[in-house]
């Protein structure tokens, strides 16, 4: 399981654009869309900007506070850029949680290289963890974005709920 | 922000500059304009405007809000036969989401006193949220796939008198089954039947106000009549084909020199192998939808009976989907063409006389169902002739307040309270959820339905209240 970001980036200052930025202690936030849920997340590495989009869909759906994620699956994604790459590794997951029955709480990047990802996914069965929020249909394209900042990255994504 | 100008009562539009090939137009009061423009959704309506083929005007309707590449309430018509595009994100992930309103012979007031005997039925027969559960075994679902509705008819869900009440009969034609990937396929397996989450619901809702008496008597409408709304769509197999379709349209772009505004407006030609390919597997997807709700519908009606103590004639008014691409005929610069109309949010709505509506409609017009927020009212209006976006109108009230604003604004279990306050009977999937769809997320539905009229898209028939909410 991945810790928490420390980058030089203060949270709202992505969005403000401002370049004081303070320290990151947290994996992702939510940010405003009238229908849908967007997110910003945060990583040190590439690997680590995967896993934490990846934790920020589930905890986005699921209250993940008490999730062990004991049941691993192993999951791969490709695409020809880094947002292609993202857009597909989530949306792979999302498949592997509805047809498993799981929820994932715990995420690792094995490999992340151009065109393609190799990783796994931690999951409790979805009955035994509560729902926090809308269930997500998708990741989708819109808005996103993967920005490279001082000493790790942030992505932005928006998913269909 | 995009330039738009107010050009009718109920009109504001956008010329076409730059890459834009049609105007932008908008469907709006002042008000729910002001609403528009406060996110993002007008910038969607001008990237639509650049779709290859796209003529006429790229539509939003009155209850237009920001979306992913299309607005929600966007309508756009292609020219088939002229290099026009069919684009998976113009009709959503949801394929086919849509709205079945069912009558009854009872009475609201008849209803009041054994409304929680037939709630708890509801409960019990509805499957919801995430996860397994389904009102059909998985058996069917190639059946489903192929024909859609009359499939479900076939295996004893409901009558073949509802199949005259649905769009489309509830089959999409040009449906293909082989196309669909295994994974969509192994996602639908187990949810045929089910009502899924977010803004999904069931609702017991009655009649309280007629306004078009013909048109309410053709639907099968009279005041104080008890209904039940169904608001569903494909669940996962809808969500898996159109990302399987966005995905491999990103190369396909390439290859056929498709440039757009926004990825999640990945393009093809309607005319091209991956065209044929997403309506095909689009057509299987609308399948499962229309199947799904009538089904969803069978189980409805054995719970009212069930609840209480014997059978209850239930009717289906119609059914209609809002999230759809379909090829029809309409008169573009006074010429008629086939086009590739898209419908994210929007809802069709053919006037009288229209030659797809069955004998009894054809009089008043096509069924057109806005659901309202729960709390709130719903209503059901009639497609009306010479409609200015090819045959659309709006699907709901839109939303006006991110989920997490309308999280912050009260706890769901305040929400619930609220709504029995209401007299509103509540069986939520998750209380925690319910603050997320609560009544002052979204706009009002008395001004969409408003501008409905006012722009010459729909006429109101009759306005539905709600009893009893069953939540995804």
């Amino acid at each position: 399981m991945t810790s928490c970001s420390r980058l030089p980036v203060e949270t709202t200052a992505v969005r403000l654009g401002r370049e004081d930025w303070g320290v990151v202690t947290t994996r992702y936030e939510t940010i405003d869309h009238t229908a849908d849920v967007a997110f910003i997340a945060y990583g040190s590495t590439l690997e680590e900007l995967f896993e934490n989009a990846a934790f920020a869909m589930f905890d986005i759906t699921f209250d993940l506070s008490e999730a062990a994620g004991r049941t691993t699956r192993p999951m791969v994604a490709d695409g020809d850029t880094p947002e292609e790459l993202l857009v597909n590794w989530l949306n792979e997951l999302l498949a592997e949680s509805e047809t498993r029955g799981l929820a994932f709480s715990q995420f690792g990047v094995d490999r992340l290289e151009e065109g393609g990802i190799q990783g796994w996914a931690g999951g409790d069965p979805i009955d035994a963890i509560p729902l926090e929020g809308a269930p997500v249909k998708a990741a989708t394209h819109h808005d996103l974005a993967i920005v490279e900042i001082p000493g790790g990255w942030w992505a932005r994504v928006v998913l269909d709920v | 922000m995009s330039d738009f100008e107010k050009t009718g009562s109920a009109l504001w539009e956008a010329p076409a500059t730059g890459g834009m090939r049609v105007p932008g137009r908008v469907f709006a009061s002042e008000a729910l304009f002001r609403g528009a423009s406060e996110d993002r959704a007008l910038d969607q309506v001008v990237n639509v405007a650049h779709l290859p083929g796209i003529v006429e005007a790229s539509f939003a309707m009155p209850d237009i809000h920001w979306g992913y590449g299309f607005p929600i309430g966007g309508v756009a018509a292609t020219d088939v036969d002229q290099g026009g595009v069919v684009s998976p994100g113009g009709v959503g992930f949801d394929i086919c989401c849509g709205v079945r309103l069912i009558g009854s012979e009872l009475d609201h007031e008849e209803l009041r006193p054994r409304l929680e005997g037939v709630m708890g039925r509801l409960d019990d027969a509805i499957p919801r949220g995430l996860g397994k559960g389904a009102v059909a075994s998985k058996r069917l679902l190639d059946d489903v796939l192929a024909v859609g509705a009359s499939a479900a008819v076939a295996a004893g869900f409901g009558t073949p008198e509802d199949l005259e009440r649905c769009e489309e009969r509830g089959s999409s034609e040009g449906a293909d089954p082989s196309v669909l990937s295994d994974r969509a396929v192994e996602r639908g397996a187990g949810q045929l039947g089910s009502l899924g989450g977010g803004n999904h619901f069931l609702e017991i809702q009655w009649v309280d106000r007629i306004v078009d008496e013909e048109a309410a008597e053709a639907f099968g409408l009279s005041p104080g009549m008890v209904c039940v709304m169904i608001h569903c769509g494909s669940r996962g197999l809808g969500h898996q084909t159109c990302t399987d379709h966005v995905k491999s349209m990103g190369p396909a772009m390439k290859r056929h020199g498709i440039e757009v505004p926004d990825r999640q407006l990945a393009s093809v030609p309607v005319q091209s192998d991956e065209g044929r390919r997403y309506l095909g597997a689009m057509a299987a997807s609308a399948n499962f939808a229309w199947a799904n709700r009538h089904i969803l519908a069978d189980a409805t009606r054995k719970a009212f009976a069930t609840g209480l103590g014997s059978e209850v004639a239930m009717p289906l008014v119609y059914d209609v989907a809002h999230n759809l691409a379909k090829i029809e005929r309409h008169v573009v610069g006074g010429k008629e063409r086939t086009l590739c109309v898209h419908r994210k949010g929007a809802t069709r709505a053919q006037g009288p006389g229209h030659a797809a509506l069955p004998d009894d409609l054809a009089p008043v017009g096509q069924p057109v169902l806005i659901p309202g927020s729960m709390g709130t009212s719903s209503w059901v209006l009639a497609g009306v002739a010479d409609n200015p976006a090819f045959d659309s109108a709006a699907h709901g009230a839109g939303r006006v307040m991110s989920r997490t604003q309308a999280k912050k604004q009260r706890s769901g279990r305040q929400v619930m309270e609220a709504l029995e306050s209401d007299d509103i009977a509540v069986r939520p999937g998750s209380v925690n959820l319910l603050s997320e769809e609560a009544p002052y997320a979204y706009k009002d539905v008395e001004e969409v339905v408003r501008v409905c009229e006012a722009a010459g898209l729909a006429r109101p028939v009759a306005r539905l209240r709600p009893m009893g909410v069953v939540k995804g």
